[in-house]
């Protein structure tokens, strides 16, 4: 445990911004998938072990379009896009076959869909390392000298998207008589479909919504480093912790829980350079024993 | 045998069983009866120790047994059947029965012998006959007739051999005919055995018909306790059948 | 649960095992083909770390994500012992690797005993999610513990294999006879636990968890005392593996090696006591014969088990041995 660079880093302003900044980052795309994951978890009661690929086909679908338009927003969007069009395809297709089965076999069928997607993308784009679509133009200016510490303006970029976005999906969810509806569902489905509401609908809708977002962190995170097969597989672990954390449905603790992992992660690394996943896991682990229920989450 | 003492329990400030008071005779055969909602089957959760009461006492011939565990409530010899069959559906009546005895011995940590030819064979067979369940001992649960399961549950609590045998509604969801069976097999068991029984029960003709005493609850109290002919007469009782309740 | 066998006992079922374990060896010549051999050896290892999950899933009917975690401290305790001063200080010479596979067992037992503990005090997901979270942390410590573990690289060096019994285990056909020997020994008193009272417990808490406290029955115990003794078996593959390779690799306590049994129990079947085993064979020969042909494994086997999700929707030996009782 390195507690002296630890203290040293806390106590100076530009390492204490700059960590934080890169937590921040961290946390705040972390929040972009996990908020996906615990929505669909919230409504659908599914665990979606896939949901981490989708994260991967947000940043190869980007990356294709990036290299056919050259356009950034373009390449995010339509990547994401793209993304929630197979989702919906998947839900539909697979997923919806399962809803009533055991959890395992739930899990199985994701699982596959990962294993079958990890070798479609090298299949198609190749097993080499793709590099990412880059920052757009506009934002390739010097870095930010904040108190001496380094912090490029995309990354402020990219929290300032997520934060947006979440802010977006809590209106949505309490807003909107679709969020309305939406939350119904989640607590007493047979009661709307007596109503005469389409649930169906309604399910299918909030899958795609969650592969967007997963889609979308995995297109922001296609322009601040590369693309490669299995690039998921470590987000939806932490989603996982994320959501755990924050109580699974909740996108309120989702927002929480994110945070404190990206900063988890960011000073961890300081702190303890050899051990910083062990720690998010010891908290995951932690949160599981004290409070099951997560931060925010319902006690069952 | 046995006595309840001004039991309470309240749910969020709600009393589902509100100051209850009750004493069964030894081998007496006993009904509660009430409206949905009066805390029937309340009441037996808080008798068996699957609610912890949050006051009042409980006592089992002369012993105290106030928020005991489960277990060992079921275990000193109080045995109770579910509403809904509550029953294990992958595994054949025989083997259910078997289970429930062995569980009473403390006989489930055996991992010595097969569970197959274990010596409990002919206790098991005497409740299977016992319980009119001899002929489809080896049938699967999930594959009985929803009497056969309302049965199995009670053969379950049999096997216990307990003093107290307390069933809830066990004739819910039989028709008229198949209903008369059950009370008639009860009956028959109750003579056997000699337990104190305690039933929760719907059909009035059932219950005058067989109970040697009657507890009426509503809203938790208890409204009139007393002899069939009694609460037949009893106006409150009356009319919180025939009123809101 | 889908039997064979009407009638079951003891000494039928170690007869069985028996003339199995002279089969095998039998194949052994019959076949000379090193990559058979090798084949046979993981399916068994594999299928006792598999059985051993199934005590869980199957029988308990609790889904253990991390069950990987007793497989890796199974091989790093075996490894670590081997490679230590103490086979030289205190001269134990032929105890050595019988001595190493029983302290494997017990590490693992331990360890199984704390993490089951906390974690069977949960339900559902929960349950599942905090064996992974526990796996993934001792995951990190592997990883982080450099010097004693070797991080990343795994335990190298190798370790010394001294003879016992007759026995050299540097020889192929020793090691063969002896991995299919425990193996084989343990699926049999494995049986014999499933079979026995304690085993139907088991099945009684599956079906019904709530039931068994209104029969006087307190499950808590029951369900640690499984996890434990399905944590004790995955060490002891994991021994045997770290034997097979000599060495110990932090993959094994990945959470992706704990998917492994998981896909073995799906293919063969957790309703059939040897399901898993059969699920650990199909494993391997889709293993063997996809790396063979393609590089393209992930793809293969994802379609293998979304076939038999949504196709079959049970395990193979499952299907079989129902069509089998239909006549």
């Amino acid at each position: 445990m390195e507690f002296v660079a630890l203290l040293e880093c806390i106590t100076s302003p530009s390492c204490l911004l700059s960590q934080t900044a890169g937590g921040l980052k961290i946390g705040m795309l972390l929040f972009l998938v996990a908020s996906g994951l615990t929505l669909v978890f919230g409504v659908l009661g599914v665990i979606n072990f896939a949901h981490g690929a989708l994260y991967m086909l947000g940043a190869y679908f980007s990356w294709q379009v990036m290299s056919v338009t050259g356009h950034f927003g373009f390449s995010v969007f339509l990547g994401a896009l793209g993304v929630s069009i197979f989702g919906l395809l998947f839900e539909r297709g697979l997923l919806s076959r399962v809803y009533k089965a055991d959890l395992l076999i739930q899990i199985l069928l994701c699982y596959s869909i990962v294993l079958i997607l990890d070798d479609l993308v090298m299949i198609i784009w190749g097993d080499e390392f793709l590099s990412g679509i880059g920052v757009p133009e506009i934002f390739q200016i010097p870095p930010l000298f904040i108190f001496d510490a380094i912090i490029p303006p995309f990354h402020l970029v990219i929290i300032s998207i997520s934060l947006l976005t979440g802010i977006a999906l809590w209106l949505l969810m309490t807003k909107t008589r679709f969020g309305h509806l939406v939350r119904a569902t989640a607590i007493n489905p047979s009661m709307l479909e007596a109503l005469g509401i389409n649930t169906t609908f309604i399910k299918a809708s909030v899958f795609m919504l969650g592969s967007f977002l997963a889609g979308f962190g995995g297109a922001l995170a296609a322009s601040l480093g590369s693309i490669v097969s299995g690039m998921g597989n470590s987000i939806l672990i932490e989603s996982f912790i994320v959501t755990v954390i924050g109580g699974m449905g909740s996108i309120g603790g989702a927002f929480l829980a994110s945070i404190i992992i990206g900063m988890a992660r960011s000073f961890g690394a300081v702190a303890m350079p050899l051990f910083t996943d062990g720690l998010m896991f010891l908290i995951m682990v932690l949160v599981l024993v004290l409070r099951p229920q997560g931060l925010r989450g319902e006690k069952k | 045998m046995l006595k309840l003492i001004n039991l309470s329990k309240s749910f969020g400030g709600i009393f589902a069983t509100n100051n209850v008071s009750l004493e069964l005779k030894k081998e007496s055969i006993n009904a509660v009866i009430g409206p949905n909602g009066a805390g029937k089957t309340t009441l037996f959760n808080l008798i068996t120790g699957k609610l912890k009461a949050d006051s009042g006492k409980v006592f089992l011939e002369e012993q105290n047994i106030t928020n005991l565990s489960e277990t060992e409530i079921t275990h000193l010899g109080i045995a109770r059947a579910f509403q809904i069959a509550n029953i294990f559906p992958t595994l054949s009546v025989y083997e259910s029965i078997k289970l429930a005895i062995l569980s009473k011995k403390h006989g489930l940590y055996n991992m010595w012998g097969r569970f197959s030819d274990h010596s409990i064979n002919i206790e098991a067979n005497q409740i299977a006959k016992l319980s009119g369940l001899y002929k489809v001992k080896n049938i699967i649960c999930s594959e009985l007739s929803h009497g056969d399961q309302k049965f199995l549950d009670i053969a379950l609590a049999l096997a216990l051999k307990p003093k107290i045998l307390l069933l809830d509604e066990p004739t819910a969801g039989m028709g008229p005919e198949e209903r008369w069976m059950m009370i008639s097999r009860i009956k028959d068991l109750w003579k056997k055995t000699k337990m104190t029984i305690l039933f929760i029960e719907h059909d009035m003709d059932i219950v005058f018909d067989i109970a040697q005493k009657i507890y009426v609850l509503q809203q938790g109290k208890v409204l009139a306790e007393g002899l069939p002919k009694d609460i037949k007469q009893n106006q409150n009782v009356i009319d919180a059948y025939l009123g809101g309740g | 649960m889908i039997t064979f066998f009407k009638q079951d006992n003891f000494f039928r079922d170690a007869t069985v095992a028996f003339l199995s374990w002279l089969l095998l060896i039998g194949i052994y010549y019959l076949i000379p083909d090193p990559g058979i051999h090798d084949i046979i050896q993981k399916v068994f290892i594999l299928g006792l770390f598999a059985l051993s999950l199934n005590i869980l899933i199957g029988y308990l009917g609790l889904i253990a994500f991390g069950h990987a975690t007793f497989f890796a401290t199974g091989a790093y305790t075996l490894g670590l012992f081997l490679q230590s001063n103490f086979i030289t200080d205190y001269n134990l010479g032929a105890l050595s690797i019988p001595i190493a596979i029983i302290l494997s067992i017990l590490i693992s037992g331990i360890l199984s005993a704390i993490i089951g503990a906390i974690c069977i005090r949960l339900k559902d997901i929960y349950f599942s999610f905090l064996t992974l979270a526990f796996q993934m942390f001792i995951y990190s410590i592997i990883l982080a513990l450099v010097n004693i573990t070797g991080g990343d690289q795994g335990l190298m060096g190798g370790f010394p294999k001294p003879p016992f019994l007759g026995l050299d285990l540097g020889q192929p056909f020793d090691f063969y006879i002896f991995t299919l020997f425990v193996s084989i020994f343990v699926i049999l008193m494995l049986r014999q636990l499933i079979e026995s009272s304690f085993g139907y417990g088991l099945r009684m808490i599956r079906d019904n968890p709530e039931r068994p406290s209104a029969l006087g029955f307190n499950i808590k115990n029951h369900k640690l005392i499984a996890f434990i003794l399905a944590g004790s078996i995955a060490g002891l593959a994991g021994s045997l593996q770290a034997l097979l390779d000599v060495g110990a690799y932090p993959e094994w306590a990945f959470w992706s090696k704990s998917a492994e049994p998981l896909f073995m129990i799906l293919l063969g079947g957790m309703h059939t006591f040897l399901g898993p085993l059969m699920g650990a064979l199909i494993f391997e020969i889709l293993n063997d014969f996809v790396t063979a042909n393609t590089r393209y494994y992930g793809l293969v086997l994802g379609l293998v088990i979304l076939g038999f999700v949504l196709g079959l929707r049970q395990g193979l030996l499952d299907w079989l041995l129902m069509q089998f009782n239909r006549k």
